[in-house]
């Protein structure tokens, strides 16, 4: 018993070890970001060590929403990451459904079609899909944007989806239509919730691409009202002379929502097949 | 909750497909013209307000500026234009001129102006190519000078022997660790256009009259050899810099010089350096100065801009490109103007950094405008980074630039 | 009991068939065009009137002495995806495993930080990393010298060191995506199965072999395959991190080198040709990769 007890404290004593030592990897070059947002003068390195600079100021973080229009920026991000995650969720967990339950002509055809539209070098489509959108007069619109986002997070999520929904066992929707459920019915109350972990990988993925994504946008939108985040930062840039103090401030506050939705919706990471399902 | 999420992407859907339908968003009738540029943030200010001001003069007209991303701002245009869209003013540097007139998407210009117009401005802002205008520009120069810290050095190296015992008198290991804690001189040495001042000071340059790459000679070789020279005999130099690393090694006093171009110096003062620019130094050996590339930074129009549009685009141009304006953006950024009345204007002679600036100016080289440029810095680059790197004399890389360079352009032109 | 299958079935198909109309439609024009440029002399001369050439573009892409030569690319290319994958799967998952178990309090915390790679905006990041690897001035130079007492790298100087420093930081960019799918995978799985298998006395590596890898399988197989594809064309991190492909054009993978081409050369026929090239590769790929794991098929069935 104390032997078990021994091993225990042993594997988590390790276990933290390795976790604080991946959380230093991970943290310190974001900490650089975060320095570089206080340092003035726009220095986008530094020649010493140290984590906070000796003249540190937050006035870039001030001069973010005060010079620039930041606030918008955020505001036309918020708008179209929602919608892509709205549409990503909603589209995704139904066809990865229908992949994973369904035998139909066409399905592995099907599958692998998803693959293909992402092996395609994204430089070489710029053109022909700038052709496109002109001709459906979709340029400068925020459904083109959409359209075309949803267009690259779909079939990895499809796919994900379809995979978590391999690993529930068919067993669950008998036992559902035999309580009276209809199929409808037990794929909404009875499988979603348990998939609830992959809807969060979608939601998650869908959302990141939309909110960091830059090539599109930048072709696409022409108008300055209309800028995402992405664009935003982007004109903090130039070739020689980029403002980094404006464009670090911006870069930790972009992340920032990010790792709240993350916080907020790993909640839902849990396994979903505790919550009392079939025994037996 | 998730089948709400489902409706819920529907209604967003279908709303925003109404707001797609035309006649659905309220048309103000105005004239619009969007200008596409590259220009940092102080420049653009300027630019709002002068678009503001015209904008009140003719208030039927709708200007709007887009900042683009150099490659960007040319790919961008490329791509737009030839779907027969994209601003109807692009601006930028000269080297844009080339390509943008082999695939025909900007419009030759020399008709559309007064030629008495035309003469106010330095010949060198008036960019031809192949018998026609096709950029008029407000502002001359994107020229690299010498920027020194007045606290570090008093007065300025004039030739390059000067620059070295200037620069090993300030390269020092301040505090005894073995390691140089500041620099005699840094820069983007690692960059072929910041290497074109000493390629030009050992009497080399990139093309013959012709055009075609003459990078096989002794100003390349003799070049190199000086760079190398300053980063392992005199030391003055640091192991590694690009952009980013010899700005901060300046800004932060870790370096007492750093040849950076016209776009650098406010962002120095801003900082809060006593600066003092100053032409490139002459190389003793050939008597002859180090002359940077010089370019017009100007505009030109879209070919896709209809007959009762142009003749707004042109009264723009002409706006904004007045002695008023070009002198009100000196003032703040520092930059050459091209209009005659402001560069013989008495703000011009008695500022110091203009001065130099126009000094280094006229020591300069103008950029060339093919497309055959691009080959050139791109076949630069390889053997140039390899003789830094040691692994290739000098003589070699001068053969084998010139070599790639015949290879890329004729693979462009095929 | 038919028409009610029949109806559920035309539900689930409308419910689909939208979002294969959009993808079809977004992919499938440009792919068209980029066949037909490819098959085309389309460049700087001839941007308005190219015509079909036949196979010429191909032909060049495969014979042209090209300066990085093309075989070393796609070799490089290759390495650089294989080497990514695998560090992002086996530190991701590995992650995961740990950050799972029970007793581990401070998940909340402990998650947050472990996602800023992905969460945080490529551009910055990328130079800052290029920073950090400065020889002089770099971070890691820095630790290197200061807290280990080796000798500093030449990173950014040297062909290899700088392919190495390109791949530390896209691993670095990389494992927290494979650490959250590989979390959501491992609550796929039943934990009456681990404790049967505590029961019957199986070891660590016994439980990890049988039941967790076969297990998380369906869930990592997608990221896998896509992570692949999408390690492959990455253009961004070796452009910022290597300046475009420093040293002397050694860093190149082949969307850099496709981008080059097209983009600064304005050779869109060769391009196009290239991409095409690029296509078939992953395609070949996937398909071999998918039919060995099985990925189409039901894992419990």
């Amino acid at each position: 018993m104390r032997q078990r007890r021994g091993k225990t404290a042993i594997r988590l004593g390790a276990s933290y070890l390795v976790l604080i030592l991946f959380c230093c990897v991970a943290l310190f070059p974001v900490l650089q970001i975060f320095n570089i947002s206080l340092r003035p003068a726009d220095r986008l390195l530094s020649t010493s060590l140290e984590l906070i600079p000796g003249n540190a100021s937050f006035d870039n973080y001030a001069a973010l929403f005060t010079e620039r229009p930041f606030f918008l920026w955020m505001v036309n991000s918020t708008f179209v990451a929602l919608v892509v995650t709205c549409s990503g969720v909603a589209f995704a967990s139904t066809t990865g459904y229908a992949f994973s339950r369904y035998r139909f002509i066409g399905k592995k055809f099907g599958l692998l079609s998803l693959l293909v539209t992402q092996m395609f070098p994204a430089t070489m489509l710029l053109l022909p899909m700038y052709i496109m959108l002109v001709n459906l007069h979709l340029i400068n619109t925020y459904l083109g944007i959409v359209i075309m986002y949803s267009a690259t997070a779909l079939p990895f999520c499809i796919w994900q989806m379809k995979g978590y929904y391999d690993t529930i066992p068919t067993s669950l929707e008998e036992a559902g239509r035999i309580d009276g459920c209809n199929q409808f019915q037990t794929f909404y109350k009875i499988i979603l919730p348990i998939a609830s972990p992959a809807l969060v990988i979608t939601a998650l993925f869908s959302f990141m691409s939309a909110w960091t994504e830059y090539v599109v946008a930048a072709q696409i939108l022409q108008d300055t009202e209309m800028w995402t985040l992405p664009l935003g930062l982007k004109s903090f840039e130039s070739n020689m002379g980029s403002e980094w103090g404006l464009y670090g401030a911006a870069s930790v506050i972009v992340t920032i929502p990010v790792v709240v939705l993350f916080l907020s919706l790993s909640r839902w990471l849990v396994s979903g097949l505790t919550l009392g399902s079939v025994k037996g | 909750m998730w089948g709400g999420a489902i409706l819920l992407s529907a209604t967003i859907f279908s709303l925003l497909l109404l707001l797609q339908v035309p006649g659905c968003r309220p048309g103000d009738g105005k004239i619009r013209i969007t200008i596409w540029h590259q220009d940092r943030i102080d420049v653009r200010v300027i630019l709002q307000r002068q678009i503001d001001r015209f904008m009140k003069i003719h208030p039927e007209v709708k200007v709007e500026q887009l900042f683009k991303e150099t490659e960007e701002l040319r790919s961008g245009f490329i791509i737009a234009a030839l779907a027969g869209q994209g601003p109807e003013i692009v601006y930028g540097p000269s080297d844009q001129v080339g390509p943008f007139e082999i695939m025909n998407i900007i419009l030759p210009m020399e008709t559309m102006f007064d030629s008495t117009w035309l003469a106010c401005y330095d010949p060198r802002a008036l960019t031809w190519y192949r018998g026609h205008l096709y950029q008029v520009a407000d502002k001359l120069g994107n020229h690299l000078t010498l920027v020194y810290n007045r606290k570090l050095v008093p007065v300025a190296p004039a030739t390059d022997r000067e620059l070295i015992e200037i620069g090993r008198k300030l390269t020092v290991d301040l505090n005894g660790d073995g390691k140089t804690d500041r620099y005699g001189l840094a820069w983007n040495y690692t960059e072929p256009f910041f290497f074109i001042p000493f390629m030009t000071g050992f009497g080399g340059w990139i093309m013959d009259d012709r055009g075609n790459p003459a990078l096989d000679s002794r100003g390349t070789t003799d070049g190199l050899k000086f760079i190398k020279e300053l980063r392992d005999v005199a030391k003055i130099i640091p192991n590694e810099a690009d952009y980013n690393v010899a700005d901060i090694l300046f800004k932060d006093g870790n370096a007492a010089m750093i040849i950076n171009g016209d776009w650098s110096w406010a962002g120095y003062q801003k900082a809060g350096l006593d600066i003092g620019v100053a032409p490139l130094p002459r190389i003793v050996s050939t008597g002859l100065w180090c002359e940077p590339m010089v370019s017009p930074k100007g505009f030109s129009i879209n070919r896709n801009v209809g007959g009762d549009k142009k003749a707004w685009v042109l009264e723009l141009i002409r706006y904004l490109m007045s002695a008023e304006n070009q002198l009100e953006a000196t003032r703040e950024l520092f930059t050459m103007p091209t209009h005659n009345d402001v560069r013989h204007s008495d703000f011009v002679r008695d500022n110091e950094i203009l001065r130099n600036s126009q000094i280094q100016i006229d020591h300069g080289r103008p950029m060339p405008v093919v497309p055959e440029l691009r080959a050139i810095w791109d076949a630069m680059r390889p053997s140039y980074q390899a003789v830094l790197a040691g692994t290739m004399t000098a003589e070699q890389a001068a053969r084998e630039m010139q070599a790639l360079a015949l290879r890329r352009i004729k693979e462009m032109n095929e | 009991m038919q028409s009610k299958t029949l109806r559920h079935r035309l539900f689930i198909f409308f419910l689909v068939a939208p979002a294969f109309v959009v993808l079809f439609g977004v992919v499938i024009y440009p792919f068209v065009y980029n066949v037909v440029i490819s098959l085309s002399n389309m460049n700087l001369r001839h941007i308005r009137d190219w015509r079909i050439v036949g196979f010429d573009q191909y032909v060049k892409v495969f014979t042209e002495p090209s300066q990085p030569d093309f075989y070393m690319v796609f070799l490089k290319t290759v390495i650089w995806t294989v080497v990514n994958l695998f560090f992002h799967v086996v530190i991701g998952v590995f992650l995961a495993l740990v950050l799972n178990q029970r007793e581990i309090r401070g998940k909340a915390v402990f998650r947050a930080i472990l996602v800023l790679p992905w969460a945080v905006p490529q551009l910055i990041v990328a130079l800052t990393w290029r920073g950090m690897f400065n020889y002089e001035y770099g971070a890691i130079n820095l630790m290197l010298t200061q807290w280990f007492g080796l000798p500093g790298v030449q990173w950014l100087r040297h062909p290899l060191e700088a392919f190495i420093a390109v791949i530390i930081t896209n691993v670095w960019l990389g494992f927290p995506f494979m650490m959250v799918i590989a979390l959501g995978a491992l609550q796929s799985i039943p934990q009456d199965l681990y404790e049967a298998a505590d029961i019957d006395g199986a070891s660590w590596y016994h439980k990890l072999k049988n039941i967790t890898v076969p297990l998380i399988r369906p869930v990592m197989v997608p990221a896998i395959t896509l992570g692949t594809i999408w390690t492959f064309n990455n253009l961004n991190i070796v452009w910022l991190v290597s300046n475009a492909g420093e040293p002397s054009d050694q860093t190149h993978l082949m969307v850099s080198f496709v981008y080059k081409a097209a983009f600064n050369f304005y050779r869109y026929g060769y391009g196009a040709a290239l991409s095409i090239v690029i296509f078939f590769v992953l395609l070949a790929f996937s398909l071999v990769f998918m039919r060995s794991s099985k990925a189409t098929e039901n894992v419990y069935s």
